[in-house]
């Protein structure tokens, strides 16, 4: 191996661990929300959230930790909202997801111009700068505790029954709603945090469709990962790989086109999820509403 | 019986509504400490409504219920979650702690500890999705009995258990009300009324009836109490000549603990086969192959069959969907005309399942959601047997149905027989099998482990190959 | 009280309930944006319905969501979540405008060749997802998003290389010779006899739904998927029928843009029309005829938009909040049902 061959392997690991951390982030709430019972497809919408409102903040205080809390805010929000949905109205959480992706791409659209008087994408703002790659270990260490809670705690425990039965949940006179609610909020700010890892991390600003379908990888690594938060995070980085991949090869191999390698990761998280045919099996109530007798 | 100390259970002129239905109507109920006590009551009569009401996950519009201490209740469905161990769903929500963790050394002792003192035998440490039904029923008495409940409600217990297991159920039962609680048994099998409690009371339509002493009434009179008068009548046996209709020969199927391994049988025409078993004993894996669900080893033979699936909201019935739309599932192909659907044969069909049925529904347009249990099963029924197919899989047919309904359904299933039909009849319900089946089959783990003319059958022997014992 | 709110806003009835609600919310956005209802309302309706070209106009943007919307519609009401219209629709466009480059016969075969291509187009799309997950349990939410992104990434690619005009010229695909346009209906506009296909598609999809054995099982399989499979419908093949079929229609709609509108394929062919279209099918409750009636609502807040955006200042993107917030409410109407032989998601 030479120099240059050791200085891409370097580049294209660096950028596989970049990649993969907001897919990490966001796959790591689709697992925790998954396991409570609801199915977010929202991830996409909450990420786009905090993706755009941690521009707003980083750009109205100066201050991009601000703009970091203020995208976990804006993600947990919108899981609110999915929460409300799910539980109070048991409505159907796929439909309610593809409502906040839209909300959430039409709002941050709307907000751009609104505030930004700039439609298209927001001016630049001020950066989290080196202090990103603390976010990029704190995905891994984020997978570990969450691990530890969901297995080893009694919170943990309640919420995979959840899952599984939220009536056996509720004999043993607990709140299966307001159990899925904190883990729906918890999936949403987790989702925040990735899109603020997009707009103020590894760039400083927020452009239209910057999360490009990353909420919907998330999902395909929730899948692949078997709904355990560490299986998530290692196919998160699986994807990871593909998206750095993509980049590293553009511009290096000529008989692939740039567009064409624009797939790749899309592609890969297809293959990804039909590769597993027959070998999972969802949390039995995973997207069943819980119907509260009265 | 003599009553200590007062009621453990006072529930005083409770009444109950669901849209449109009248489902409890100023019922009392007092249940005494050390007592096991029978409520029974038809299918639809307000048995379990009143029993979530005292355990607290229905609230009643009206009326009052006092409990002295806690108030258990073990599910006829149990409610376990099936992909956590044993100790994890008996102590969900009261987890011993060492910190922020669970401490799992303490919970599987105490688990342990409880299952000793109570003679239930049990792994605290096994997943309960690999348990046998028994064994998941004492999971779930066991979470009850973590609470030390005064007051113990059995929805239903011994739906799914054998003969032999009811015995070792009750045992424990019995212990438990000796040393003071007041445990309620909802059920509809008369027998274990008679056999092991002390009080009967009876619902019907929502009113409680009737009250017995158990030791100074009979089955009989309890039956009558339930459906207010005398049981109707079913239809007649005819003798037939019986032709070759359904022959399954060496028939392997199913997946693990509930697949059959080498099952060979035969179904002829004009008689009714009955397979008793528990549940859980392979049933599935023979009704989904000879349907043409599932994939198979061996050879089935099969001519056009009707066919009255195990769970008709999931497997028989669009429950949004009309009677007349209902009237088509299944027959789609055999009413189509060119590409579409023949709506006025379909019409037809529905009126005269209507009428065969004695169906009771405002239109043949109105949704199937909107009619009694009873009422959506008659629909099922009638159209597995409205094209007269030489072959009738019936899988629980009357489970859960009034006892009005229950008779109906069996009557045509016997007049199907007595046109020469062969009929196949899975059921978990012994009863149901002795007042329909011609022969007896038993299932046990996958194997046909006995047969008999029902005709001086020995219920008892039936009772003991169905749990297991060489008979 | 929410939940009342809520509740009766549902009590409404579907289409006529989402529609006021639209309102309502379209207000709000107009005040965040500091803009009278009352003006940016008077904009929306006069650059929408104020006069013959601004109707026609409001007319086309209904053909361009009415197809996908019927897509959506068909895959729904199968039970399965297509979220790929847009990638369907664009595909679709891109088979019609590659096909169109070439085409020189008369407008009567034009229109059908033009239209059988983007039907062709969509359907393959839409059967993609259907095959997988039929063959592959792979859960068609994620499979057609994920198309939506290689559909976009295929066509950039064929349109910067391969079906490139010419050196000169810029992403596209080469224009359709004149007498391969749609035939256009308002002269002087850009309405052409698109909008009269997609009402007779409609119509023929309510027939095929309601009517036919086809229809009958995609229903019986949307709504109570184990008692459909138990009953004599091959679950396997509805699911890749349906994906096709679905994908077929949004194609249809590529088709129509590429031959009535651009008159080539670029892939900035639709501004997410496929993603709008959930909400129009939505709204139209899963009803072809009723979703003619959302189109045309919708197609009111599309053309209406860029004339609020321009004479009341309030930006065209707030349509797209409205649309979503109207899918969210309407989730709790609760369409489609889980089916039984679940796919992992």
């Amino acid at each position: 191996m030479n120099a240059s061959d050791a200085a891409l392997l370097t580049t294209l690991l660096t950028l596989t661990l970049i990649k993969a951390t907001p897919i990490a982030y966001a796959a790591i709430g689709g697992v925790l929300s998954e396991r409570s019972g609801i199915l977010n497809i929202g991830l996409e919408g909450m990420m786009t959230g905090g993706a755009f409102t941690a521009v707003v903040f980083s750009s109205l205080t100066g201050n991009p930790i601000a703009g970091l809390l203020a995208g976990i805010a804006a993600g947990a929000l919108l899981g609110f909202v999915l929460g409300i949905a799910a539980t109070a109205f048991k409505a159907d959480q796929v439909v309610a997801g593809t409502g906040i992706n839209l909300v959430a791409a039409g709002g941050a659209a709307y907000g751009l111009t609104l505030i930004f008087d700039q439609p298209g994408a927001s001016p630049q703002v001020s950066a989290l700068g080196n202090a990103f790659w603390i976010l990029v270990a704190a995905a891994f260490a984020a997978a570990v505790l969450l691990h530890g809670i969901l297995y080893y705690t009694p919170w943990g425990l309640r919420v995979r029954a959840c899952g599984e039965n939220a009536y056996a949940v509720a004999d043993a006179g607990l709140r299966p709603l307001r159990l899925r609610m904190q883990a729906v909020v918890a999936s949403g700010a987790l989702a925040g945090l990735a899109g603020a890892f997009l707009s103020i991390g590894e760039v400083n600003l927020y452009s239209d469709g910057m999360t490009a379908g990353r909420g919907f990888i998330a999902l395909a690594a929730v899948i692949f990962g078997r709904w355990t938060p560490l299986g998530a995070t290692a196919a998160a980085v699986f994807f990871g790989f593909f998206e750095a991949l993509q980049y590293v090869l553009q511009g290096r191999a000529g008989w692939l086109p740039s567009d064409a390698m624009q797939a790749l990761p899309y592609v890969a998280a297809l293959i990804a999820i039909a590769g597993l045919v027959g070998r999972v099996r969802a949390p039995a109530a995973d997207g069943i509403p819980y119907e509260q007798a009265r | 019986m003599e009553t200590v100390n007062g009621a453990a259970l006072r529930m005083t002129a409770i009444r109950k509504t669901f849209p449109g239905v009248v489902a409890l109507d100023g019922v009392d109920l007092e249940l005494n400490p050390g007592e096991v006590h029978a409520l029974v009551g038809e299918n639809g009569a307000g048995k379990s409504t009143l029993a979530q009401i005292a355990f607290g996950t229905l609230r009643a519009d009206s009326g009052t219920v006092a409990a002295r201490g806690t108030v258990g209740l073990v599910h006829q469905h149990f409610q376990l979650v099936g992909r956590l161990r044993v100790w994890q769903n008996v102590l969900l929500g009261r987890e011993p702690r060492s910190g922020l963790r669970i401490d799992a050394a303490a919970a599987h002792r105490a688990v342990r500890d409880l299952a000793e003192r109570n003679g239930l035998e049990i792994d605290p440490d096994a997943f309960v999705d690999e348990l046998p039904v028994a064994a998941r029923q004492r999971v779930e008495l066991l979470r009850e009995l973590y609470r030390n409940p005064s007051v113990l409600l059995l929805d239903e217990p011994t739906a799914a258990l054998a003969p032999a297991e009811i015995d070792r159920f009750f045992a424990t039962v019995t212990t438990l009300a000796r040393e003071g609680t007041a445990v309620l048994v909802v059920t509809h099998k008369l027998a274990e009324v008679v056999a092991y409690t002390q009080r009967v009371s009876v619902l019907r339509r929502g009113k409680m009836v009737a009250r017995f002493e158990t030791a100074a009434t009979s089955v009989d009179e309890i039956a009558r109490a339930m459906v207010g008068g005398d049981l109707p009548a079913i239809a007649a046996r005819q003798s037939v000549e019986l032709q070759p209709c359904v022959k399954l020969t060496g028939v392997s199927a199913g997946e693990g603990a509930s697949a059959v391994s080498r099952v060979t049988f035969d179904v002829r025409g004009g008689e009714i086969v009955g397979i008793a078993g528990v549940e859980g004993n392979g049933q599935n894996a023979i009704a989904d192959a000879i349907a043409g669900m599932i994939p198979f080893h061996g050879s089935i033979e099969v001519p056009r069959t009707g066919i009255v699936p195990q769970d008709r909201h999931l497997e028989a019935l669009v429950l949004g969907w009309s009677i007349v739309d209902n009237a088509v599932l299944g027959r789609q192909h055999a009413l189509r005309r060119g590409a579409v659907v023949d709506r006025a044969r379909a019409r037809s069909d529905a009126a005269s399942i209507v009428s065969r049925f004695d169906l009771r529904a405002t239109s043949v347009d109105a949704p199937v959601r909107t009619l009694s249990g009873g009422n959506q099963q008659k629909l099922v029924v009638g159209r597995a047997l409205i094209d007269d197919p030489p072959f009738v899989l019936a899988y629980q047919p009357t489970r859960g149905i009034d006892v009005g309904a229950a008779t109906l359904v069996g009557s045509r299933l016997i007049e199907a027989r007595n046109a020469g039909a062969g009929v196949l009849l899975i059921s978990f319900d012994l009863d149901e099998i002795f007042a329909l089946a011609d022969r007896i089959l038993v299932l046990y783990r996958g194997a046909i482990v006995g047969e008999f003319s029902s005709a001086g059958a020995d219920r008892a022997r039936i009772g003991r190959l169905m749990a297991g014992a060489a008979a | 009280m929410i939940r009342t709110a809520f509740r009766s806003a549902g009590a409404l009835g579907g289409p006529a309930g989402a529609i006021l609600l639209a309102f309502a919310l379209a207000a709000v956005a107009m005040l965040i944006a500091g803009v009278s209802p009352l003006d940016g309302f008077s904009a929306l309706f006069l650059g929408s319905l104020g006069g013959r070209s601004q109707l026609a106009e409001t007319l086309v943007q209904t053909t361009a969501l009415l197809f996908p919307a019927l897509g959506v519609c068909v895959a729904f009401r199968a039970g399965l979540f297509n979220i790929g219209a847009e990638g369907q629709l664009l595909i679709g466009g891109l088979a019609a405008g590659a096909l169109g480059a070439h085409l020189n016969v008369p407008a009567p075969l034009a229109a059908i060749a033009l239209f059988a291509a983007g039907i062709a187009g969509g359907g393959l799309w839409g059967a993609l997802a259907g095959w997988l997950r039929a063959k592959f349990s792979a859960s068609e939410i994620i499979s057609t998003l994920m198309l939506n992104f290689i559909a976009f990434s295929v066509a950039s690619y064929l349109v910067s290389g391969p079906l490139k005009a010419s050196a000169a010229s810029g992403a596209q695909t080469a224009p359709l010779a004149p007498g391969a346009w749609l035939p256009i209906l308002v002269p002087g506009t850009r309405l052409s006899v698109a909008l009269l296909v997609a009402l007779a598609c409609a119509v023929a999809l309510l027939w095929t739904l309601n009517r036919t054995v086809f229809g009958y099982e995609l229903r019986a399989s949307g709504e109570a998927p184990e008692a459909a499979r138990r009953n004599g419908v091959n679950m396997a093949r509805m699911t890749v029928l349906a994906l096709t079929l679905s994908g077929a229609i949004a194609g249809a709609g590529g088709a129509a843009i590429v031959g009535g509108v651009l008159h080539r394929f670029n892939t900035q062919l639709s501004p997410g029309y496929g993603y709008t279209a959930i909400a129009v099918a939505l709204v139209g409750d899963l009803h072809p005829l009723w979703i003619c009636a959302a189109a045309f609502g919708f197609g009111i807040l599309e053309s209406g938009g860029l004339a609020m955006q321009a004479l009341a200042d309030v930006p065209k993107d707030a349509i797209h909040v409205i649309e979503g917030l109207i899918v969210l409410v309407l989730a709790a109407r609760r369409y489609i049902a889980t089916r039984a032989e679940a796919v992992p998601l």
